[in-house]
């Protein structure tokens, strides 16, 4: 089969063509299949349709929620050599690394991360090329001014883009179109079954590509780790995320990457709807309050760090309370220190009627206060630094920002673990060729995204970072895959 | 993310589509009545008016005779209805709706720019170069999901320069026409190659165009994020603005036949029923986006001055 030739209209608006029908799906032999809409598969789908190979994707959700998790994002993390019109500053390879390593218990794999973090230069220039426009980072973004590049528009503009980028380009996308079943013989995968308008077909190619996302949104697949705890998670983003895919690749024999409970999580209203709340719900209240769980006791450092670096780690921290609940307080001096939660925040004249209204033991919540009250040490609060407020011979402390709860009216608000994608995956080797568990590999199928987000984060998360690795191993999978294809005609 | 069919269902354009209706009514003081004034029974009403009015002056002064006699060659206005009297037809409209948008832009003002200090030629000449560019509907430079949803296009803003441009060569034919008349003495009618008729024939190209153009995309874009009071309002205007260049370009074209006398009345009777309608039609949008324009540049100039420490 000769090397296909894609037509590329630069500039002008996409003429958007209609979804295949099954029997375009399942006429041809593909060169690569894309198992997946968000970005990682995106941006696998396209640098393969660039290398010359005809592309197909398969977007499990309909087209208003295609996309995945990507919908919800806003920045990507990348190395950047100096300031521009969208970064405040440089953001060199040594402190991104630096950072990578202080979240959690570092990287899993320290090659594959260090590839992410050094082929992260390259990704703006590629997502511009491809028609992401970008725009400077507005209040209420954890100060990600220099190290983070926000896309216009954020993840849903990111996708939109992505996917007017893929009909130009000639890639074929066919949505509310979940992949079933993968086919192998030995150490190739020979086609998948994607179910085309309701029934099953049989697609063959020359290479797939799965990113199809976490399994987060799999409340019975979380509880074989987490047990009836994952019963009051919130997940942040799409409903579809099952790890569908992931558990037929385990079943044909995929090595695992990742810890079991390893997951980007944050403290979320617990008010937000159980799928699919985004950013919105997210808390940025822990600095300036006081935490305590169900039994009205304190259980960590709320100022122990600036709050970029330490909001992803309050998810777990939530999730092993009793009942996956916390209570942020706060006084109304803390009024106006950071974005106001998306509800109503409970508000009352004392402490005890605060804690009444939460549903918490008021007397409890009355003497954590006093005790806390009682061990702040006065020092010059400044939000922007990490200031002299702290407490003295408390267990747990407040290390920074700690300021005495006197001042009514108190505010609070009732906080969840909210999951945004979980890390356990398949395991990858440098090529992001999927690796069996007998440390062969398979030789054309590859990995992308969250779902083998697993080889690089452990715990802990670094914000920007899921975009990296979806961006970094897209384009590295897309790429290969299309050679793939292209050396097996 | 969040539009319909989330849960949260935000859905920004018709929110801001009915603010912008909601200042409209709350600026602009209705004599009649809005219900009995508004809609297509409004606008009929105010046609029969307008022509009814319109054909009273015209055989009152020329009688039926003129209106529909023939001379072979291009017939001047004039002939139709004189010209003391065709001033006094059109002063009273005109005079109406430059009062009406005058007296609702003073009342905007006043509420919405508290510090008229910052107002300076420099942020006046921003806004109106920000008007005409229509420089903050570009959606950030990658153009507006209009109609479609799926890809954006620059179509909308391009129209709107077409019909904008149309009506502003309009008023230059109608301006340099009145220079020729009153100050070289020249009479009606105009030969072709004159700069009211290339003027006014350019100027009613354009505005049909830009109208049918805009009239297409509206009825293929989404309605789901359009308002459907505001919409109503959309289509009203530009249909009206669409007669009055149809109507116009009529005129010229019947200029030399017997049709002229009817064809320019119906014209006429367009003209002052816009100007009537006016105020209270989107056309008001010139002026609230404009003081808005005007506010914004002095607000992004005030910051600038802060910030300098000036």
């Amino acid at each position: 089969m000769a090397r296909l030739r894609w037509r590329r209209a630069p500039g002008r608006p996409a003429r958007l063509a209609a979804p295949p029908g099954p029997a375009q799906v399942q006429a041809r032999h593909w060169d690569v299949v894309v198992l997946g809409g968000g970005n990682a598969a995106l941006t696998a789908a396209l640098a393969a349709r660039d290398a010359g190979a005809s592309v197909l994707l398969l977007e499990r959700a309909p087209s208003d929620m295609r996309g995945g998790n990507t919908r919800h994002t806003r920045n990507i993390r990348c190395v950047h050599a100096a300031a521009d019109a969208y970064c405040s500053g440089p953001y060199p390879r040594d402190e991104f690394w630096r950072d990578l390593c202080g979240v959690g218990e570092g990287p899993s794999n320290a090659e594959l991360a260090d590839f992410t973090v050094r082929d992260s230069e390259s990704v703006p220039g590629w997502m511009s090329a491809h028609g992401v426009r970008w725009q400077p980072p507005l209040t209420g973004t954890l100060h990600l001014g220099r190290t983070n590049r926000f896309f216009l528009g954020g993840g849903k503009a990111l996708v939109n883009t992505y996917y007017q980028a893929a009909y130009r380009s000639g890639v074929v996308i066919a949505d509310s179109a979940p992949v079933t079943g993968l086919d192998f013989t030995g150490d190739r995968c020979a086609a998948v079954i994607a179910e085309v308008s309701g029934r099953p077909y049989r697609v063959t190619a020359s290479a797939f590509v799965c990113a199809s996302g976490g399994f987060e949104a799999n409340i019975g697949w979380l509880q074989r780790y987490w047990g009836s705890a994952a019963c009051n998670y919130i997940i942040r983003g799409t409903p579809f995320n099952d790890g569908t895919v992931l558990a037929e690749l385990y079943a044909a024999g995929a090595g695992r990457a990742g810890q079991e409970k390893g997951f980007h999580a944050i403290a979320v209203d617990s008010r937000a709807p159980r799928f699919d709340g985004g950013i919105a719900t997210r808390l940025d209240s822990i600095p300036f309050s006081i935490v305590v769980n169900a039994a009205g006791e304190r259980f960590a450092d709320e100022g122990e760090d600036l709050w970029p670096k330490r909001y992803a780690s309050w998810g777990r921290m939530v999730a092993m309370q009793p009942g996956q609940s916390a209570y942020s307080l706060w006084d109304s001096k803390s009024d106006g220190l950071f974005l106001p939660p998306m509800y109503e925040v409970t508000t009352a004249g004392s402490i005890g009627e605060l804690a009444t209204a939460l549903e918490l033991d008021p007397q409890a919540v009355c003497r954590t206060v006093a005790e806390y009250n009682q061990a702040v040490v006065d020092g010059s609060f400044d939000p922007a630094i990490l200031d002299g407020c702290h407490t003295a011979g408390l267990t747990p402390p407040k290390s920074h920002w700690a300021r005495r709860l006197d001042t009514p009216p108190f505010r609070g608000v009732a906080m969840r673990p909210g999951i945004t994608f979980t890390y356990l995956g398949v395991s990858v080797d440098g090529t992001a060729r999927v690796v069996r568990q007998d440390g062969s590999r398979f030789c054309n199928l590859f990995a992308a995204g969250e779902i083998m987000s697993g080889n690089i984060l452990s715990t802990g998360y670094l914000a920007g970072f899921g975009l990296t690795i979806g961006s970094v191993w897209g384009r590295l999978a897309g790429t290969l895959a299309a050679g793939v294809a292209y050396a097996s005609q | 993310m969040y539009t319909p069919p989330h849960e949260f269902a935000i859905n920004l354009p018709p929110v801001l589509s009915a603010a912008r209706v909601a200042t409209s009514s709350d600026y602009v003081r209705v004599p009649c009545g809005r219900r009995a004034m508004g809609g297509w029974r409004g606008a009929f009403a105010t046609l029969a008016v307008s022509l009814a009015a319109v054909a009273a002056v015209a055989l009152v002064t020329g009688g039926p005779r003129q209106l529909l006699a023939s001379r072979g060659t291009a017939r001047s206005p004039y002939a139709i209805i004189p010209y003391p009297a065709l001033l006094a037809l059109l002063a009273v409209p005109t005079v109406f709706a430059l009062a009406g948008m005058v007296r609702a832009a003073i009342r905007y003002w006043r509420d919405a720019v508290p510090a008229a200090s910052a107002v300076k030629p420099a942020v006046i000449w921003r806004a109106a170069t920000a008007a005409a560019s229509l420089r903050y509907l570009k959606g950030g430079g990658e153009e507006c999901y209009y109609p479609s949803d799926e890809a954006p296009s620059g179509a909308r803003r391009h129209l709107h320069a077409l019909l904008f441009g149309g009506l502003l060569l309009c008023l230059a034919s109608t301006v340099s026409a009145a220079a020729l008349q009153d100050l070289a003495g020249t009479m009606p009618p105009y030969p072709i190659l004159s700069v009211p008729v290339l003027a006014g024939s350019a100027g009613g190209i354009g505005l049909a165009a830009g109208c049918c153009g805009l009239l297409w995309l509206k009825v293929r874009s989404s309605a789901l994020t359009s308002f459907a009071e505001a919409t109503a309002k959309d289509y009203g205007l530009l249909t009206a603005l669409l007669f009055l260049a149809v109507s116009g370009l009529a005129v010229l074209l019947t200029r030399s036949t017997s049709a002229f006398g009817v064809v320019f009345l119906v014209h006429l009777a367009a003209v002052v029923m816009c100007f009537l309608a006016a105020p209270y039609s989107k056309l008001t949008h010139a002026v609230f986006r404009f003081l808005a324009l005007v506010q914004h540049e002095a607000e992004v100039s005030h910051r600038q001055l802060d910030s300098r420490g000036a």
